[in-house]
């Protein structure tokens, strides 16, 4: 008898009832279509209409069969028909298990968000997608593996996560795309044609009444349905393994695989918070004010959702499903195995230097000891001295050049000084991606390596 | 003096409270008074300079020290002057109106004990509280503004000397000249209006008088002050001694270095419960070779290797704390590698970090061959690779 069995009988009873709240939900959508769309909606590239209502009536159908094919099948799970196969579980695994390709995926998937925008915010595009992330979802909770993950009490709020920032992204991507309709038509903002204006008593109050009792009852029943994730006394020579850090600090943790402790840990989120508190001081756009836009502010928009999906949300979730024992980086459908052999063997850039063939040639490779003028500390320096002049550039050199070339125009807008400031503090954003592609692709460790000091970046 | 201005209702109360009774606002003896003047304005002088008498009731005991006699004099005014100083309701000689208290807002605030002492305008401190108005004459610390503001400070000295009298109250000057309220406002905020020691008669004074005070000049007031300054720095020693301020601020210094000390004492504790950092953990024999022993990690905190490095078979103690961040990694057996659970780096049998973020290899405990062939490791030292320590013949036995 398989000890991790895919399926059992209480898996496929809670997916009975999901596949069944899934229905409704469709059978609701399907009387909404047929209402707003009619019998063929006549907003769509096919000629002629597409019978909208009609597709989602027959999706319908189909989850509540296969909610009926749940609940009857609980007696032999061991031979139930529905779930994953293979062939979708292994490309799948290789993609999220590969961290490149994992990062790449985001990046698109972040260009594409941006880029789309128009389309996906249309109600039956959400709709959707929502859909599909759900019926995916329950499709996947039939694998063993993916299950023992999502559906860890400490990774439950994870997922309630992705779909409420997807639904707060998509509220404000809509609002956003009218507004910006709206500017170019002429017309007025949507904020300024509905400002109608309630009362704090009762209007505000009755609101934030309904919401706190709301909000109390989803935490009783959370705390009473999933059991709090305790687990055996800690001890100071036994590490969980492995060692997750609390889900909301995942990506800080990600962050540390990358950078040494005083830089990842102190230095980076510092700056982190030091430049949120400075973006009103570097902003110059005065335009979106009190109302929702994207195409006048596109640049702040983009760069703090840069900063907020590709190098947090993505960090947590890779923190989260991806990353196993020995933090190593698993598929979601992967086993968790303990002994999964992950070629890892880092080098500095020191190392890469002064073993290249034509420098070792010349230099007789890495400088050791008192080589260079009899000093320890110089030739450590002067073994790092690759590491140090390409940061030297990164951060000195760098930002006089990108705002005398790419980024002129915000040069010319800010002034020297809060221009130096916002272009360290978008090469500190960078610092991350930067390094984590060269983990991932070359094995770099560290750029400037000098443990003597304590001192690696 | 502070820059900070009287507000409206501070001079608008001095205007109410200080002033003689409006005729509007006469009360019962202010009409009586006025009736006796009709009748003689020359007497009525000294019942009008005691009597204001809800002036003495405000000023208090202060304000008691008014003698009628000593306003006479100022009383021959002419009767039109009277009038017209009095506005014809509760009329008094300006000139005597000060040592009615003229100031009772003043008395108030300064309590009946501040307004008794005599030599206000004598002690440095008083002068420079009052504004240094009372430089040359002590009468001239009667500007109106440092009347308002000084409060208690600024004595009625008027009480003792009749001379003082220019202490007059510059809302009734302000008044006698017939002033609108919003002018006496501003001009009492200004400071210009002053009274003319003689005759209680509106005058203006130099701004810059006011503006700018002046350092007390050496006349007879500042004479007999000087007798005294010792008396007056203690008390002033003693005022801030007993101040609450003082108190509290102290009592929280105090309880903060209590507690401090609470905290630096709870950090050598009688009884250490830890293990001993020097301990034996059996012969080498134990330990063959190639292998990586665990079984005095969960206990100590180390692993006892038993490897050949650089060629040479050593027996080792390699500390259990990952190098990045102080987690405790895991021998694999299977990898032959260190493998630490939090951020992913590996060390090799031998310590040296080769993966992950690790930046430098673990590090190593004394470890040496006691007298009775067991070996011993000391974990109260350490050896750091890069900081060439392993070659110390203490950090290995050669087997």
């Amino acid at each position: 008898m398989n000890p991790h069995p895919d399926l059992t009988s209480s898996v496929l009873h809670g997916l009975g009832w999901f596949y069944l709240i899934l229905f409704v939900m469709n059978l609701w959508w399907t009387a909404r279509s047929y209402k707003l769309d009619g019998e063929f909606s006549k907003d769509t590239p096919i000629l002629g209409g597409v019978p909208v209502a009609t597709i989602w009536a027959v999706l319908s159908a189909i989850l509540l069969m296969v909610s009926a094919a749940h609940f009857t099948g609980t007696s032999s799970p061991d031979t139930f028909l529905i779930r994953l196969p293979e062939w979708f579980k292994n490309p799948v695994d290789a993609f999220f298990a590969d961290p490149k390709i994992y990062f790449a995926g985001s990046l698109v998937l972040f260009w594409a968000m941006i880029q789309f925008r128009e389309w996906w915010i249309k109600d039956t595009v959400a709709w959707s997608l929502l859909q599909g992330s759900l019926i995916f979802l329950a499709l996947s909770m039939s694998d063993y593996d993916f299950r023992q993950i999502v559906g860890k009490p400490d990774n439950v709020p994870i997922v309630a996560m992705l779909f409420i920032v997807s639904f707060l992204t998509w509220i404000y991507f809509r609002r956003a795309c009218d507004n910006d309709r709206r500017i170019e038509e002429g017309r007025p903002l949507f904020e300024q044609e509905n400002n109608e204006k309630v009362l704090v008593w009762p209007d505000l109050v009755y609101t934030e009444l309904i919401c706190m009792v709301l909000l109390t009852v989803v935490l009783v029943f959370w705390g009473i349905a999933l059991k709090a994730p305790l687990e055996e006394p800690a001890s100071s020579v036994k590490t969980p393994n492995p060692s997750k850090a609390p889900w909301y600090f995942l990506g800080l943790q990600e962050m540390l695989v990358y950078f040494d402790p005083w830089l990842a840990g102190v230095v980076l989120p510092g700056i982190i918070l030091g430049g949120l508190m400075a973006i009103p001081y570097i902003d110059f756009n005065k335009t979106g004010n009190g109302y929702y836009v994207f195409k006048e502010r596109a640049f702040a928009v983009t760069t703090f959702l840069f900063g907020f999906f590709p190098l947090w949300i993505a960090l947590i979730v890779l923190g989260t499903f991806l990353r196993g024992p020995n933090w190593n980086f698993y598929g979601i459908y992967e086993v968790w195995d303990v002994h999964k052999v992950e070629a890892a063997n880092n080098v500095n850039l020191s190392e890469f230097f002064w073993g290249f063939p034509g420098i070792s040639a010349i230099y007789g490779g890495m400088p050791k000891g008192d080589a260079f003028l009899g000093s320890p500390v110089a030739t450590m320096l002067l073994r790092e001295s690759p590491g140090i002049v390409l940061i030297f550039l990164y951060f000195a050199v760098l930002p006089p050049i990108l705002g005398l070339t790419v980024l002129r125009k915000y040069f010319v807008k800010m002034g020297i000084f809060r221009f130096l400031v916002f272009s360290n503090l978008a090469l500190w954003m960078a610092v991350l991606p930067i390094k984590m592609v060269l983990r991932w692709a070359f094995s770099l460790k560290y750029i400037v390596g000098i443990p003597e000091w304590f001192f690696n970046i | 003096m502070s820059g900070d201005k009287p507000s409206t209702d501070d001079i608008l109360a001095k205007l109410r409270g200080g002033g003689a009774p409006a005729p509007e606002q006469a009360d019962d003896s202010a009409a009586e008074a006025s009736a006796a003047e009709e009748s003689a304005p020359a007497e009525s002088a000294a019942p009008a300079a005691g009597g204001s008498p809800l002036d003495q009731i405000r000023a208090g005991g202060g304000g008691g020290a008014a003698k009628p006699a000593e306003a006479k004099p100022a009383a021959s005014g002419s009767p039109l002057d009277q009038i017209r100083a009095g506005g014809g309701g509760a009329a008094k000689p300006a000139a005597a109106k000060p040592a009615a208290g003229g100031s009772p807002l003043d008395q108030i605030r300064a309590g009946g004990a501040g307004a008794a002492k005599p030599a206000a305008g004598g002690s440095p401190l008083d002068q420079i509280r009052a504004g240094g108005g009372g430089a040359a004459k002590p009468a001239a610390g009667g500007s109106p503004l440092d009347q308002i503001r000084g409060g208690g400070a600024a004595k009625p000295a008027a009480a003792a000397k009749p001379a003082v009298a220019a202490k007059a109250a510059p809302v009734d000057t302000a008044k006698a000249s017939g002033m609108s309220a919003a002018e006496m406002i501003e001009a009492a905020r200004k400071g210009v209006v002053t009274a003319d020691p003689a005759t209680g008669e509106p005058k203006e004074a130099a701004p810059k008088k006011v503006a700018l005070p002046k350092k007390p000049l050496p006349g007879k007031a500042a004479k007999k002050a000087a007798e005294q300054p010792r008396r007056d720095f203690l008390a002033l020693l003693l005022g801030i001694i007993c101040s609450p301020l003082v108190w509290a601020w102290g009592s929280l210094v105090a309880a903060t270095a209590a507690s401090s000390l609470a905290i630096a004492r709870f950090m050598m504790p009688n009884v250490l419960v830890e293990p001993p950092t020097k301990f034996k953990i059996g012969p080498p024999t134990d330990y063959g070779p190639g292998t990586v022993s665990t079984k005095w990690k969960a206990q100590y905190g180390v692993w006892i290797v038993n490897a050949e490095v650089d060629g040479q078979p050593l027996i080792y103690a390699l500390s259990t704390v990952c190098t990045h961040l102080g987690c405790t990694p895991n021998w694999l057996e299977g990898e032959q590698k260190f493998k630490c659970p939090c951020h992913g780096s590996g060390f090799y049998k031998t310590g040296v970090n080769f993966e992950g973020p690790a930046p430098r290899p673990l590090e190593r405990h004394g470890i040496r061959l006691a007298e009775d062939g067991m070996l011993e490791v000391d974990k109260s030292i350490k050896f750091q690779k890069e900081l060439g320590q392993w070659e110390n013949a203490s950090s290995f036995v050669s087997v």
